[in-house]
């Protein structure tokens, strides 16, 4: 598979301290990779140096093999969608579309064969003699879409672009965007601070935080195996306790697992609450003792708070029918199907 | 009463007053007037202080001056006062920003002391031209001249129309420009096809303003502008009360309220085109 995009030891620095640095990561074509940070973290930085809005201090970009990073953006062979959808609003949603075609001095027949090809793509069939304002939100975001895939760029910037939409919705448009994706093989780098939206949407998430990369991976890696400890606490839900590393073993409490990263001393043991198994009274044989403080039903299964004593209180998902069996100040007892450790440095 | 003709009731009570108010100080003045300018030297109605208007040498002159200054003035505070608000809306550095900080200085002058002020500075014996004189450079005539009127036209306009067209250019997101340069527009287009479209219908209401407050002008046509041709304000203050003719002032009032509403027309039609495309 080709590299169709090499950003290699990007750095920027803003006045307030913020900003990135020592960004490399490659894309492949046809691949949809998500940038996944919190505010602040440097993910739109590195997006808006890929699409020429931001001068970048140090470090290159190649777009298919040849540097951009001195181009300004009409020149990039990107194109980007931003939060806030900008349409023109003096402008029709033909004139929307065909703008960008205009300026390639693209025929006004095919112009108008393609706008109504892309409008098709995007489910607005029609739409063309309206103007932005007679739209609804995903209408017109599924319009700036649109409007940057007849561009056929060689890669498609996406600056989270369903953050303003209600939750119906954007759950709809991350379906859309990645029919779309498959059907047109688009090369997208999509910025989300949405980790459901960018483990759903991606082949690869690119987690940052505080201007640098934690960790590149697959989702479902990013989820089963993430590498460092902000990771772990940035996706999905986790519990964390005290545990030690004795050798080959793990040590968290009556229970044992293999040492995987060969850690030594104490250990921050991490455990998913799906990877919780919760059951009444108390054993001698492994696991922890705890008693239940909370129950919330939350439709298919439930969360339970389990106090743990000097371990501290973790939540567990629980199916809704092992629930029934379950009463709140009862002692049960806590084992884990799987647990990832962490040095304590 | 139903609920909602009571919040029409209460709608017809809100817009009465406003309503009375531009009835009694815009509408009747306006009726009073054309009836008076309608009134011949015999007592009786017809259209000889218009026909006067259209056919005496002085008059035309007047009204041809009064387009001529209106217009350039109108050209000269929309360019630059444009120029300004763009220069300020996407530029920065310290020449920027002593601009935003002074550009509204001429609003709290008043007229008269600013009008002095330019008879001072550009008048034949005021010190432009003695410094002028000192490099062997004569001075041409600005004040008296419509020059002078043009000056000082451009001095009271140009802040207010920068300050209008500021705020619509700031009210333009930077991402609708960059998604515009996005798409592969280069500065110029970016300009003419979004930003200026963007912007348009404050630089219409700019020149509907400067255009009536320019076409009604009288404190700087008086002090600066020559003695002929006049401006209609200048004109019409003569005619009333010098020449004690008050339904020849009538029909200059009037014309000049025509001349002010063919503008109003075209602002209104745009505005309202503009509404009916997008509803």
């Amino acid at each position: 598979m080709s590299i169709q995009l090499s950003i290699r030891d990007l750095s920027k620095r803003y006045k307030t301290g913020e900003g990135v640095s020592g960004i490399s990561l490659d894309v492949n074509k046809g691949e949809l990779i998500t940038l996944l940070g919190p505010s602040g973290c440097g993910k739109t930085t590195v997006l808006r140096s890929i699409g020429g809005f931001l001068e970048p201090d140090s470090g290159d970009i190649l777009i298919e093999g040849r540097s951009v990073v001195k181009l300004p953006p009409e020149k990039r062979p990107t194109s980007m969608v931003f939060q806030g959808y900008n349409l023109w609003p003096h402008m029709t949603i033909y004139d929307n579309l065909a703008f960008g075609l205009k300026i390639r001095k693209m025929p006004k027949a095919e112009i108008r064969s393609a706008v109504e090809e892309v409008l098709r793509l995007v489910r607005l069939p029609g739409a063309e003699k309206k103007y932005p304002s007679q739209l609804s939100g995903g209408q017109q975001q599924r319009i700036a879409v649109a409007r940057s895939l007849l561009l056929k760029p060689a890669v498609l910037l996406l600056d989270e672009p369903f953050s303003a939409l209600d939750a119906k919705l954007r759950h709809e448009m991350r379906e859309e965007l990645r029919e779309i994706q498959t059907e047109t093989g688009l090369t997208m780098v999509f910025v989300t601070h949405d980790q459901e939206e960018a483990l759903s949407l991606s082949d690869r998430i690119v987690v940052m935080n505080h201007g640098h990369i934690e960790q590149i991976a697959a989702p479902q890696d990013i989820y089963d195996a993430p590498e460092t400890l902000y990771v772990a606490e940035f996706i999905g839900k986790m519990n964390f306790l005290k545990g030690g590393a004795q050798g080959d073993k793990l040590v968290v409490g009556r229970m044992e697992f293999p040492n995987a990263k060969h850690l030594t001393g104490e250990v921050v043991v991490a455990v998913r609450p799906e990877d919780i198994i919760l059951e009444p009274g108390t054993s001698q044989a492994a696991g922890l003792p705890g008693t239940i403080k909370q129950m919330m039903i939350l439709g298919h299964y439930a969360e339970v708070s389990i106090d743990l004593g000097d371990h501290g209180i973790i939540r567990a998902f629980q199916p809704r029918d092992k629930v029934k069996e379950l009463q709140l100040g009862q002692s049960v007892n806590a084992t884990f199907n799987k647990v990832i450790a962490y040095s304590n440095n | 009463m139903s609920k909602s003709m009571k919040m029409g009731m209460l709608g017809l009570i809100l817009v009465i007053p406003s309503f009375l108010l531009l009835f009694v100080i815009v509408v009747i003045p306006i009726a009073l007037s054309f009836v008076e300018s309608l009134r011949n030297e015999a007592g009786g109605f017809d259209l000889s202080r218009y026909q006067f208007l259209f056919t005496d040498k002085a008059m035309r002159s007047n009204i041809i001056f009064t387009l001529k200054v209106t217009v350039v003035s109108c050209l000269i505070v929309l360019i630059v006062s444009y120029s300004l608000a763009v220069y300020m809306r996407f530029s920065s550095g310290r020449l920027v920003d002593l601009i935003r900080k002074t550009y509204m200085i001429p609003i709290f002058i008043p007229g008269v002391i600013a009008t002095y002020g330019l008879i001072n500075l550009l008048g034949n014996h005021g010190w432009l031209s003695r410094f002028l004189l000192l490099i062997g450079i004569t001075l041409p005539r600005i004040i008296f001249d419509e020059k002078g009127i043009i000056i000082a036209n451009l001095w009271f306009n140009i802040p207010f129309t920068a300050m209008l067209l500021s705020s619509a250019l700031a009210g333009i997101p930077n991402s609708v420009l960059e998604s515009a340069k996005d798409v592969g527009a280069g500065r110029l287009r970016v300009f003419f096809q979004i930003v200026f479209p963007l912007s348009y219908k404050t630089f219409l209401v700019a020149a509907t303003f400067v255009f009536m407050g320019v076409i009604g002008s009288f404190t700087a046509p008086f002090l600066v502008g020559p003695n002929a041709p006049q401006m209609l304000g200048v004109s019409m203050e003569q005619v009333f009360g010098v020449f004690q003719e008050r339904e020849q002032a009538a029909a200059i009032a009037f014309f000049t309220f025509l001349l002010c509403s063919v503008l109003g027309y075209f602002y209104i039609r745009s505005m309202v085109k503009d509404e009916t495309a997008r509803s």
